[in-house]
């Protein structure tokens, strides 16, 4: 194995591959919860008359059977990458995105606004749609950022909130004649969408293969994932980016810009999630029309990927195909009568089957390691004291031994074994400084805990 | 104490030990305390003290040995069973919740229905027993470090425990107030027979204020006995496990009762300042100076108008109780605070706070006091915690040059002794001794004109508080400006050259080391100035 | 219809689209002032609705499924507090999962399933009722709502007064703190979860057997993240936080009846405003609004 390690990339290979002691376990159990999510899957189709079989082959049939299938699945996959990639980078740097799925819309809109208002000849229209996107969805995202570091907002609530007023921009969007509504032909009422962007801002395939559309964004997809890899891993900005992730304090103090490297950040995982809302948009996924409908859930899907990878955008890769090619599937499982919500139940089972044996175990280490030999025994009955009249409401804080996580106590630095986390930022008490540097009691407040796995 | 030696003791521990993993936190300890004692626990930061409290407590399970509660053995597995049992603490930190009132929180953890006239009537009976006044009714928020301290006396008093246990009460007292709260146990000891336990690791302490004293070594119990028929020299060499002269590093280890106003260097010898410190020092330009700086939070001055200077190849301690600005003026040369006016100068040059780093480029190096939130990144490897601040001398174009960093890495390793199995070894498991020189060899390696050392020796163990010592002397010999912020009266009087004393976010006095007693310095902390 | 008239029918849909808020609102309220910002309050509330059309179409009382679709809540709150308060998973990363999956089961179960149509019995008191413009709102409403009045108090009560609301602020607010005091912070924190599943169950289920009388896919359709809104609205004070959803409910009220009074109004920024004005909360009183301080904290015995 260690064959390729000339100047040591074999064994750096090995070392990532190789997550420390523990690290088998987790794999197995992560199989392990796998198998579980997929046979609460199969349980769940058996017990409402459905069969397992026939789904699992309706799923493979709609996604990956033929090249036409594949067309569909790898549509699904560029937005579902670039989405997670996106998410990808914000969890690194703390400030948690939850709102790509307005971010998505508003990338849309902004595409459609542009690709359906200059008239610009070939395909210069098209890279101008992709960009409005990017740069739009940047903006409405790097909102959440200024509104952190001016007014201390909750990142995470900022962007979960603007997602529904994403939502409500585009349908007053394409529900007003003057802004996206589309123009009327003919005596027809008008429905809530634009008019369909021009042929030349349009993604169309690569090549001429015969049932088979390799689109465009694919490819996009995939060079911005392996791009944002490499700079987060090999760069000057994603160590910093790294830095402000683990350790918001230290980076300030190493002269980091820690606000606006996390709003940096922010605001790329938003323009990606915009590219995602153009990719919908331009490419034959959809109608090629601003719809209130159109971004798919792709916003919360493609949050679900980078959830399952980790925070790696090469990871994020093989997942967003497995989503993608789920998504692809559910359509055609509806054809044989499963309804393709089993989809949306089947992912978030796999969300939980990955997100968790990581955890479970750090957990379970560090709880031996806390109380090797006296495991907790039984929880005596706590004598109750003179003084405590019984009530419903209170129960004797005496059963410290039944919690888990109760029992592990300090132990020199491996009680915080558990990487401490992708910080969502919080406010601090005080605005005039970046809640980071908040000193004394506060100076918790800039970690709202969240290593996502 | 012959008579209490015929007593049944309150508490006794027999042979209880405690393993994490590899480390054992506690080794066969035995313990007994009567009523009417004070019982000194002293012992090095990590000696195992806080280990024994928490199996006292119920959070920590033992592995081994009895407890024995009168003559009754008993088990103790949770807080609740632990109060049931008459035991009561007083912590050092984490256990007010400030936006709660006074009477809430001393009823935190009790059971039943909340009365809050009972409860309010209750502190105010316990607080005129105690002489401990406070206002039930208050926010904790509102209250001082002195005052918090009553409320947790009170909190603990209040259920009327036989034993009280006391985990380094006076971290953040001054004189004064230690002095009151020792009254008060001596009160609480002498006419209701309650036995005290109070952990400390400043000798000072223990021998003024306790009956009996038992020393914790590496989690062995090291010595056992009254404290009138030992010396501080004794307790000091069973601390320590090797004999301690009285040299500068067991006087600042907080081992000895400060009487000695040594400058430093002449009782150590080893390593002397080349730049004689006073009056010379004074001539060069300040490395450091901090002028006027003010910084309020949530409208109180933290800072007020405070102005200190160093000079190049001097230390100066900034002294004083915790809470008293001190942790600030950290923060804010870590450049984690901007102050509200004022300015700080390296090399005469006004720095731009606002901006960050720049301390960093104008020629500061700070070893924070809480290097596990400032200081290092924990997830990240050695090299990468090496090279944070100096990441242009590891990029070309902006791409890390993976090399280079650990070329950089394992010089800095060597030159500095920190043990790691390689530079690519998480940081988060390296011992703490190992974490803070990593911390000094980044500062130090990018040549600072000033350094800025916070509680440098906070929980290290004695090879590393030495090796702290020596550097930071090195340092100063070699021109660069030190402050040194400590709580610990010996510190400062072992390393300094001139002492600053903070009070209330204000410099009240700054003395020559030569001039600086014991008494001086308290009346000056204690807020007492000229 | 008179003016009167037109405000009578608007106070009162708004007050029976205000209900299914207001106690998931007074759930959310304690989760949050425990330190858990549970943003799975929408799958309680979806789940609850569906559990509770489900169990009155299988009995034939929407009562025994109002108390069914209480459970679902209170079920989803526990498979949350295991997750993210004793596992420790991120509990927003808890939150998403546990929405898409409720969203998604029963979205699929709905769809295999054929439900038959249940409600509550309403309460119509006969002179009240006649009071002008108030009367309809106070007085002709299904049972629940009279439910939700005694929650208010009780949820304050809880919060204010009783020792376990003590020890939920002490570990919303400070949980190393709390646990020296011998209160266990993981445990205060899922009980507190269990309180929210109970009431966002009650909420989402009125919202089906009350309010509407069967279930569709999607039905809260983000209601929960209102909620959260609310809370966030009301800084963490349970009477402003029901003024929040007082006004939200009103909102839509407004943007259903409006058209049909021939007054045009843009329907957008009624749905968009109460997130839209949850952010201005948050921008506009960012200093004086104090959350909880440990919120969204997770608490580790030994990691300070």
């Amino acid at each position: 194995m260690a064959t390729l390690g000339i100047d040591g990339t074999g064994q750096r290979l090995l070392r990532r591959l190789n997550p420390g002691p523990g690290g088998w376990q987790v794999g197995l159990a992560t199989v392990a919860t796998i198998g579980v999510a997929l046979g609460l899957s199969a349980l769940l189709i058996a017990v409402t008359g459905g069969s397992p079989t026939a789904s699992t082959k309706a799923l493979y049939q709609g996604s990956m059977a033929s090249p036409a299938a594949w067309s569909t699945s790898l549509l699904y996959v560029a937005p579902l990458l670039l989405v997670a990639v996106g998410a990808c980078v914000s969890a690194r740097s703390g400030f948690f995105n939850i709102g790509q799925e307005g971010q998505v819309l508003i990338g849309a809109l902004a595409g459609a606004w542009v690709g359906l208002r200059l008239a610009v000849p070939g395909p210069l229209l098209l890279v101008l749609v992709l960009l409005a996107s990017v740069v739009g969805a940047g903006i409405w995202a790097g909102l959440s950022a200024l509104m952190y570091r001016f007014r201390g907002v909750n990142v995470v609530v900022s962007t979960m909130l603007m997602t529904f007023l994403a939502q409500q921009l585009i349908s007053f969007a394409v529900n007003t004649p003057w802004l996206l509504q589309e123009s009327r032909l003919g005596r027809g009422t008008l429905s809530p969408q634009s008019n369909p962007v021009p042929e030349n801002a349009r993604l169309t395939s690569l090549g001429e293969y015969p049932n088979l559309q390799l689109n465009g964004g694919l490819v996009l997809a995939v060079v911005v994932a392996v791009v944002l890899a490499l700079v987060m891993a090999r760069t000057r900005w994603g160590f910093r980016l790294k830095m402000v992730g683990l350790n918001p304090a230290t980076a300030r103090h190493a002269g980091v810009r820690v606000g606006a490297l996390g709003g940096i950040a922010l605001a790329i995982s938003g323009a990606l999630a915009g590219l995602a809302g153009a990719l919908l948009l331009t490419s034959p996924v959809g109608t090629n029309r601003l719809q209130p409908g159109m971004s798919l859930n792709i916003g919360w899907d493609g949050l679900l990927v980078a959830l399952v990878a980790r925070n790696n955008p090469l990871l994020a890769i093989p997942v967003a195909v497995l989503f993608g090619v789920l998504r692809a599937g559910g359509s055609f499982l509806a054809a044989t009568g499963v309804p393709s919500f089993l989809v949306d139940v089947v992912k978030a089972l796999l969300v939980l089957a990955f997100v968790a044996p990581p955890v479970v175990i750090g957990m379970l280490r560090r709880r031996r390691l806390a109380d090797q030999p006296s495991t907790p025994t039984s929880t005596p009955t706590a004598p109750p004291a003179a003084t405590a009249a019984p009530t419903p409401t209170a129960p004797p804080a005496a059963a410290a031994s039944t919690d888990p996580a109760d029992t592990s106590a300090p132990v020199a630095g491996s009680a915080q074994a558990e990487p401490a986390g992708s910080t969502a930022p919080v406010p601090g008490p005080r605005s005039t400084a970046p809640p980071p540097a908040d000193p004394g009691d506060a100076g918790n407040k800039d970690a709202m805990e969240g290593r996502l796995a | 104490m012959d008579v209490d030696d015929q007593l049944t003791p309150a508490l006794t521990l027999r042979g209880v030990s405690k393993r994490y993993g590899p480390v054992v936190a506690c080794d066969a300890v035995d313990l007994a305390v009567r009523p009417g004692e004070i019982h000194g626990l002293l012992g090095e930061n990590g000696a195992g003290k806080s280990t024994l409290m928490k199996i006292l407590l119920g959070l920590v399970h033992r592995d081994a040995g009895t407890i024995t509660r009168g003559t009754e053995p008993v088990e103790i597995d949770s807080p609740q069973v632990a109060a049931d049992l008459g035991l009561g603490m007083v912590h050092q930190h984490f256990s007010l919740i400030e936006p709660l009132t006074v009477w809430e929180n001393v009823i935190l953890g009790d059971t039943g229905r909340i009365d809050r006239a009972a409860a309010c009537a209750q502190v105010e009976e316990v607080s005129r027993r105690y002489g401990l006044p406070i206002d039930p009714n208050v926010r904790v928020d509102r209250l001082s470090a002195g005052e918090r301290q009553r409320v947790e006396l009170i909190k603990c008093l209040r259920r009327d425990p036989s034993i009280l246990i006391l985990d380094e009460p006076t971290s953040v007292l001054t004189q004064a107030e230690s002095a009151e709260l020792f009254t008060v146990l001596r009160r609480v000891v002498q006419a209701e027979r309650r036995a005290v336990i109070l952990i400390s690791h400043k000798l000072a302490e223990i021998m003024a204020a306790t009956d009996r004293v038992t020393v914790l070594r590496r989690g062995a119990v090291a010595f056992h006995g009254a404290t009138k028929d030992t010396t501080a020299q004794q307790l000091a060499r069973q601390m320590v496990g090797r004999e301690v002269s009285l040299q500068s590093e067991s006087a600042a280890l907080g081992l000895l009762p400060v009487e000695r106003p040594a400058p430093v260097g002449e009782a150590d010898g080893a390593v002397v300042p080349p730049t004689a410190p006073g009056p010379a020092a004074q001539d060069e330009p300040a490395a450091l100076r901090l002028r006027e700086v003010t910084m309020l939070i949530g409208g109180l001055p933290v800072l007020d108008k405070l102005s200190l200077e160093v000079a190049p190849g001097e230390i100066v301690g900034l002294y004083g109780v915790e809470g008293n600005g001190q942790a600030t003026v950290g923060e804010l040369l870590a450049g984690l605070l901007v102050p509200d006016s004022g300015t700080v100068e390296i090399d005469g040059r006004p720095v731009d706070l606002v901006r960050p780093g720049a301390l960093h480029h104008a020629g500061l190096g700070i070893v924070p006091e809480d290097r596990h939130h400032s200081g290092v990144v924990l997830d990240m490897s050695v090299a990468e915690n090496l090279v944070m601040k100096s990441l242009a001398a590891v990029t070309t174009r902006g791409v890390l040059s993976r090399r280079r960093m650990h070329k950089i890495a394992q010089q800095r390793m060597t030159e500095f002794n920190i043990v790691a199995p390689s530079p690519d070894t998480p940081l988060r498991s390296l011992s703490g001794g190992n974490q803070q020189r990593v911390v000094l060899a980044r500062e130090l390696s990018a040549g600072p004109k000033a350094l800025v050392a916070a509680q440098p020796t906070h929980g290290l163990d004695v090879g590393a508080i030495e090796d702290m010592y020596v550097r930071l002397r090195q340092a100063a010999a070699e021109g660069v400006a030190v402050l040194l912020i400590s709580t610990e009266l010996e510190e400062v009087m072992a390393l300094a050259n001139r002492i600053a004393v903070i009070s209330s976010g204000r410099i009240v006095g700054v003395l020559p080391t030569a001039e600086a007693t014991a008494e001086r310095l308290g009346m000056l902390v204690g807020g007492v100035s000229h | 219809m008179s003016a009167a008239d037109n405000i009578a029918t608007i106070l009162s849909s708004g007050a029976r689209l205000t209900v299914p808020l207001a106690f998931a609102a007074c759930g959310e309220y304690v989760a949050q002032r425990a330190g858990t910002l549970n943003i799975s309050v929408e799958a309680m509330m979806l789940g609850a609705a569906f559990g509770s059309i489900a169990v009155a179409s299988a009995t034939g009382s929407a009562t025994i499924g109002l108390v069914a679709g209480a459970l679902v809540g209170v079920a989803v709150a526990f498979v949350h507090g295991i997750l993210s308060h004793r596992v420790q998973i991120n509990t927003f990363v808890v939150g998403l999962v546990l929405n898409a999956l409720v969203l998604g089961l029963t979205s699929y179960l709905i769809t295999v399933s054929t439900f038959t149509g249940h409600q509550v019995w309403q309460v119509d008191i006969p002179v009240l009722r006649d009071i002008p413009i108030v009367g309809p709102m106070l007085f002709v409403q299904r049972w629940p709502v009279y439910l939700l009045l005694a929650v208010i108090p009780l949820t304050w009560w809880l919060v204010e007064r009783s020792r376990w609301g003590l020890e939920l602020r002490a570990v919303g607010e400070n949980p190393q703190a709390a646990d020296v005091s011998g209160i266990e912070v993981n445990k205060r924190r899922r009980q507190a979860l269990l309180w929210c599943g109970l009431l966002a169950g009650l909420g989402g289920a009125y919202l089906a057997v009350g309010e509407v009388g069967s279930f569709n896919q999607n039905m809260t359709a983000g209601r929960g993240y209102l909620v959260i809104a609310a809370v966030i609205f009301g800084a963490w004070r349970l009477g402003r936080t029901l003024i929040g959803c007082v006004v939200f409910g009103l909102a839509d009220a407004m943007r259903l009846a409006l058209p049909a009074l021939g007054v045009t109004m843009n329907s957008q920024l009624l749905i968009a405003a109460p997130y839209l004005l949850a952010l201005l909360a948050m921008l506009v009183f960012a200093t004086t609004h104090r959350e909880p301080r440990a919120l969204a904290q997770p608490f580790q015995r030994g990691t300070t």
